[in-house]
């Protein structure tokens, strides 16, 4: 196992000042190589299960363990590049020990190419967040955390950036955890799916996908949808 | 050239002040420049601006630094502030001669006190600019190099320094014209050379020439750092504003 997470509670205190739980005995676990998707509806506490594998939240009961201190790269909702840095410089100051050639590489994968030099308030929203996944990968990560990663992006330029996340998932095997409230787009990057309950959420079902990505079917996929749909509406009632 | 007219018709109104009033209240430019031209080949004004110049730039030096790393720590640490802020307004109130009096009191006629004099005159108000830099630091950005284990030194280097830059800027701007004007009251008061002790023995002698040979010349000096030096700087580390898309 690459990933274990064992939250036995997370609490957060409400504006009215009282504690609310946010997670409850939520278990997760991925393999090397493995993408994971977690699927819940908005403001069910997704990003706060993230937030708490990214070492940036440490007040929760339970347990997060990642072997050998495993370094982690982390696309952000907000791309949250440095905007006095170039592209080129924010992916060289976050992974200082990759070569100029491979920032090139990686930067000619993610197409783009032209903007090495560019200054992030110079891209579009779709291309910084490139940018940002440009930078999580060029520290080789053992764990690739996506938050949200196609979210506020029109429809052509989502579909275009899924597409090649799950061609850099295919061809990287980089170790994935992304959380989205799309159960498409789950579906279309991942191998294991883990569907949320409504808070406190913990993983109410996991769906494992034999042939993910590019192996996927449409009928497999159609199916898919229609599994995960209905434990969705099984949970609402 | 809006500026070249200006500063070409401030040297007229002078002309024209002094020649309708008594020369040794009011000496125009000709007069002027004789006595700086004097002082120069003498090598007198020279030895005077460089003393007072070294003075500006040690008190400066260690105003900024001392003030940037302890307005930094009471920025983000609350308990730090706390302590530190009822110091920093007394020293804010201090009136700049009690604080230079003191000094030669304590420390004697010395160097490291009218150095250490200006640098606690300035030192709040470094403080208090610095202070808002660091409270206004984006978290997020913090988030960012927590997740990729960013080491302390490109923390502080790519992170913290470029959003405090301006902060620093406008502290260097106004610290600089106040760090000069201090020193001079510092050497008038105890020192035997620089700009501030030629200004005290023209007061002596009643000589309006000799304070504004020397006077001139440094606020020359002063004019040429800001716009040569601090502005293109500010200029460089602001750049990624300006080309935006």
């Amino acid at each position: 196992m690459l990933l274990e997470v064992a939250i036995a509670s997370k609490d957060y205190l409400s504006a009215d000042g009282r504690p609310r739980r946010a997670l409850e005995d939520l278990r997760l676990t991925l393999k090397r190589g493995e993408a994971g998707a977690v699927v819940g509806p908005s403001g069910c506490g997704k990003t706060t299960l993230l937030r708490i594998v990214a070492g940036l939240d440490h007040d929760f009961a339970g347990k997060v363990a990642l072997p050998n201190h495993g370094r982690l790269g982390m696309v952000f909702q907000e791309p949250r590049l440095l905007p006095w840095r170039s592209v080129a410089d924010n992916i060289q100051i976050a992974a200082p020990h990759a070569s100029r050639a491979e920032i090139e590489a990686l930067l000619d994968t993610l197409g783009l190419a032209g903007h090495a030099e560019h200054f992030p308030r110079q891209l579009s929203l779709g291309l910084a967040r490139r940018a940002a996944l440009a930078r999580a990968l060029a520290i080789k990560p053992d764990l690739l955390l996506l938050d949200e990663p196609l979210v506020s992006l029109d429809a052509a330029l989502a579909l275009e950036l899924r597409d090649l996340l799950a061609r850099l998932i295919d061809e990287t095997h980089v170790t994935t955890l992304l959380v989205t409230h799309d159960l498409a787009e789950a579906i279309a990057l991942a191998d294991k799916i883990f569907i949320l309950s409504p808070r406190p959420a913990r993983v109410a079902a996991v769906l494992d996908i034999a042939a993910p990505r590019r192996l996927m079917t449409l009928g497999a996929g159609e199916a898919l949808t229609l599994k995960a749909k209905a434990v969705i509406a099984s949970l609402r009632d | 050239m809006i500026r070249l007219a200006s500063f070409a018709a401030m040297i007229l109104l002078w002309q024209a002040g002094a020649q309708y009033s008594d020369p040794r209240h009011l000496p125009g430019p000709g007069p002027v420049a004789l006595i700086m031209l004097e002082e120069a080949r003498s090598g007198e004004l020279f030895v005077n601006l460089a003393a007072t110049l070294a003075r500006v730039a040690a008190s400066f030096a260690l105003a900024m630094s001392l003030g940037s790393a302890l307005g930094y720590l009471m920025g983000r640490n609350r308990l730090a502030d706390k302590i530190l802020d009822p110091w920093l307004v007394v020293l804010l109130n201090l009136p700049a001669l009690v604080v230079i009096v003191l000094a030669y009191i304590w420390a004697g006629l010395t160097e490291a006190a009218a150095i250490g004099a200006v640098a606690l005159n300035k030192l709040p108000g470094a403080v208090v600019v610095a202070r808002e830099g660091a409270r206004s630091l984006d978290p997020t950005l913090d988030e960012m190099a927590t997740v990729f284990r960013l080491p302390l030194e490109a923390r502080l280097r790519h992170i913290v320094l470029p959003q405090l830059a301006p902060y620093l800027a406008a502290a260097t701007r106004s610290g600089l014209s106040l760090v000069w004007k201090i020193v001079l009251i510092v050497e008038l008061l105890g020192r035997s050379n620089g700009v501030g002790f030629k200004i005290n023995l023209a007061f002596q002698l009643f000589d309006v020439r000799l304070l504004l040979a020397y006077a001139l010349p440094f606020v020359a000096i002063m004019l040429g750092v800001e716009t040569f030096v601090v502005r293109p700087l500010e200029r460089h580390v602001s750049r990624w504003r300006s080309d935006a898309a």
